[in-house]
């Protein structure tokens, strides 16, 4: 019962603190772009220096690192089990958060093994080309809404780009590089076959990951992220917000699964398939491994961020938003929000990791099927639909009664029970009988 | 006729569509990770007398805690002591003989004040070569050696160091029975006072094997679980 009161204030307060911590990041970024108002230079700039600190290196970083002990004590939580609990502070676990410092340690006093015949400045470039377009990546997806702080209308946003999502597709496909690099520089056959194999998945589900937004494209009529987030607060009929999951069910899916794919994980994971061939990074030692492996936490929330700020409503806390309008002021308001985004943000991180822990891995066939023959004519079909119901009603609100009706097909599809499982007629007894009395 | 798995039931166009399915197995896990995640499991050691609560895990984390052996755990072997300290143990060599591994070796000496009573110059058991087989406690006439310690061999860094002697088998709870030979017939080589009071506290032997036979007075697994237990307390709350 302790446990439960202790899990429940948890649960309350990790978006509180999410949305007390962007107030003090609201604060430093107005200040620092008034600072730089003040010296004459453009405020942009001191506003995009914090936004790259905070964005980029702390939240982003942050939340990857905690990922990696998060996947261990998660998955253990899933499984019934207790999971990394040696290293003790005064007495306590702290949930596995120590055993961080331990990984980092370990990671960075590695050995540096070198193979001797590998190509020597690939093999040294590639973790950085795996780890850059994934670091880089969250740097168009908007935290937090525009407010007015000490005279600039700033938000928690790297960079404002009108290429928007175009800019994600393109760092996206970068990190194929990473991995095909990694793969040919080490000149082995298994990293060979895990670069080969990554290329050929990656490339793949690019061509779906950029037909599913397609339709949010159409929808909202823009292709900058925080226009999407802001075009998702508008009300359908005063009371359905326009969230990405109400309009394009179809194109949340196929986006979360290609993207998935892009992350390579499990089921998604046969460049790294470690009891296969080792992957990709079978020759990296340390930190070198590290990187890449840091890479794919990474990747997992950039692509839970822009789940979100796509999807499921950006910064918009969807409840109580016009109350809260009123009642806080303007950076409070801009806090909450940012709170609510990094609050989706981490419950869709958490959603990818059981995903991870449910599926086993693909054959290598059956991702190119899912890709070619199942998502990419289902992300075809879902933009033509959307363009002609967007051209038909471009108030939305037809796209938004044929996406609730999706919704509700998926979730009836998914919630009726399957053939009531017979242990019977399948395993035992039953059927041995029925087949001894056929013959 | 040999025998005929049964085959797969085909698919229907549910399960082919592949995502309701994968949605039903990630829902599974989800609710498990929630019952994980807000019920702690309970930490009682003695895993019978656990609370069936939300959690699923049962774990028991192994040094810390322990779960408690049954009461006919059969542990180190012990010589029993009266209670004047010296063993119960006659030299007749009925361990000896009964043990299949061979790995008891007694040499018999008389005491100097005593013309009738025989002890053990040497009782040594040599822990490596023992099977844990119990015959020799079926075997004792005396019960004078028993494996009621509940504890296990201790590693060591030599095979010297397993090689028992009546130095270190001789501890553990003393015992004396109304029937003890020494007892009746009162023996020089315990002082008349000490005669006494072995005489007063002595036993009645018990008339079937129970628990109390193979267990000390006093001595209960349940009882060193606890004070684990409180060990493990204090080292947590302490700090």
């Amino acid at each position: 019962m302790r446990r439960f009161v202790g899990m429940v204030i948890f649960a309350i307060l990790v978006p509180v603190v999410l949305a007390v911590i962007s107030y003090g990041v609201y604060l430093a970024v107005g200040g620092l772009a008034a600072a730089f108002a003040n010296q004459g230079w453009p405020w942009q700039y001191g506003a995009a220096i914090v936004n790259v600190v905070f964005v980029l290196l702390v939240f982003q970083m942050v939340t990857a690192s905690a990922l990696t002990v998060g996947e261990r004590k998660w998955s253990a939580m899933i499984q019934n089990r207790v999971g990394p609990n040696r290293i003790r502070v005064f007495g306590s676990s702290l949930g596995g958060m120590p055993f961080l410092i331990a990984d980092a340690l370990k990671m960075l006093t590695k050995e540096n093994i070198e193979p001797a015949k590998r190509s020597k400045i690939l093999f040294d470039l590639a973790p950085m080309l795996a780890f850059a377009p994934a670091f880089a990546l969250i740097a168009v997806v908007p935290l937090g809404p525009p407010v007015n702080v000490f005279g600039h209308e700033v938000s928690l946003q790297v960079a404002q780009l009108d290429a928007g999502l175009l800019y994600v597709f393109a760092s996206a496909s970068l990190a194929v590089y990473g991995t095909a690099i990694a793969g040919w520089a080490s000149n082995n056959k298994l990293a060979m076959l895990g670069a080969v194999r990554a290329s050929s998945q990656m490339i793949s589900y690019e061509v779906s990951l950029g037909l599913a937004l397609v339709g949010s494209m159409m929808a909202y009529q823009t292709i900058r992220l925080e226009d999407m987030a802001v075009a998702q607060g508008q009300l359908l009929w005063g009371w359905l917000p326009a969230l990405g999951i109400f309009l394009q069910p179809v194109g949340a899916i196929v986006f979360f699964v290609s993207s998935f794919a892009e992350t390579k994980r499990t089921p998604f994971d046969l460049p790294e398939g470690e009891s296969e061939i080792v992957g990709y990074f079978v020759e990296y030692p340390g930190m070198k491994f590290g990187m890449m492996m840091l890479a794919e936490f990474i990747e997992i929330v950039v692509l839970a961020a822009i789940t979100t700020a796509i999807f499921f409503g950006g910064w918009h806390p969807v409840f109580f938003e016009g109350w809260l309008r009123e009642h806080l002021n303007p950076i409070g308001f801009a806090a909450v929000c940012a709170g609510a985004f990094l609050g989706k943000t981490l419950i869709l991180c958490w959603v990818q990791l059981v995903i991870r822990w449910t599926l086993p891995r693909f054959r290598f066939d059956q991702i190119q099927t899912l890709c070619w023959k199942m998502m990419l004519p289902v992300a075809l079909a879902n933009t033509f639909l959307t363009g002609a119901l967007v051209l038909w009603d471009p108030s939305l609100h037809a796209l938004a009664i044929v996406g609730l009706l999706q919704l509700g097909a998926i979730v009836l599809v998914t919630l009726t029970a399957a053939r009531a499982p017979d242990p019977a007629a399948a395993h035992g007894h039953g059927a041995h009988a029925a087949h001894a009395t056929g013959h | 006729m040999p025998y005929e798995l049964p085959k797969d039931q085909p698919l229907d166009i549910r399960e082919r569509l592949y995502f309701p399915e994968a949605f039903r197995g990630v829902g599974i896990l989800m609710k498990q990770f929630l019952r994980n995640f807000f019920f702690g499991r309970d930490p009682n050691p003695d895993i019978l007398a656990r609370r069936d609560g939300l959690s699923g895990n049962v774990t028991v984390q192994y040094p810390e805690e322990r779960v408690p052996y049954p009461p006919a755990y059969r542990g180190l072997h012990r010589l029993v002591p009266r209670e004047d300290g010296k063993p119960r143990c006659v030299a007749c060599y009925m361990c000896a003989t009964a043990c299949p591994a061979q790995c008891i070796y007694i040499e018999a000496g008389e005491y100097p004040d005593d013309p009738v009573e025989k002890y053990p110059v040497k009782f040594v058991i040599d822990e490596l070569r023992c099977v844990v087989c119990g015959f020799c406690v079926e075997a004792c006439p005396k019960d004078a050696i028993r494996m009621d310690s509940g504890e296990h061999a201790p590693p060591s860094y030599t095979r010297a160091a397993q090689i028992w002697d009546e130095k270190r088998l001789l501890r553990g709870a003393p015992v004396s029975y109304q029937y003890d030979p020494w007892l009746r017939r009162g023996s020089p080589s315990i002082p008349p006072e000490k005669l006494a009071e072995m005489r007063a506290r002595a036993r009645p032997f018990p008339a079937n094997a129970t628990d109390e036979y193979t267990q000390t007075p006093g001595f209960s697994v349940r009882a060193l679980a606890a004070e684990a237990r409180e060990r493990l307390e204090r080292a947590s709350g302490g700090k």
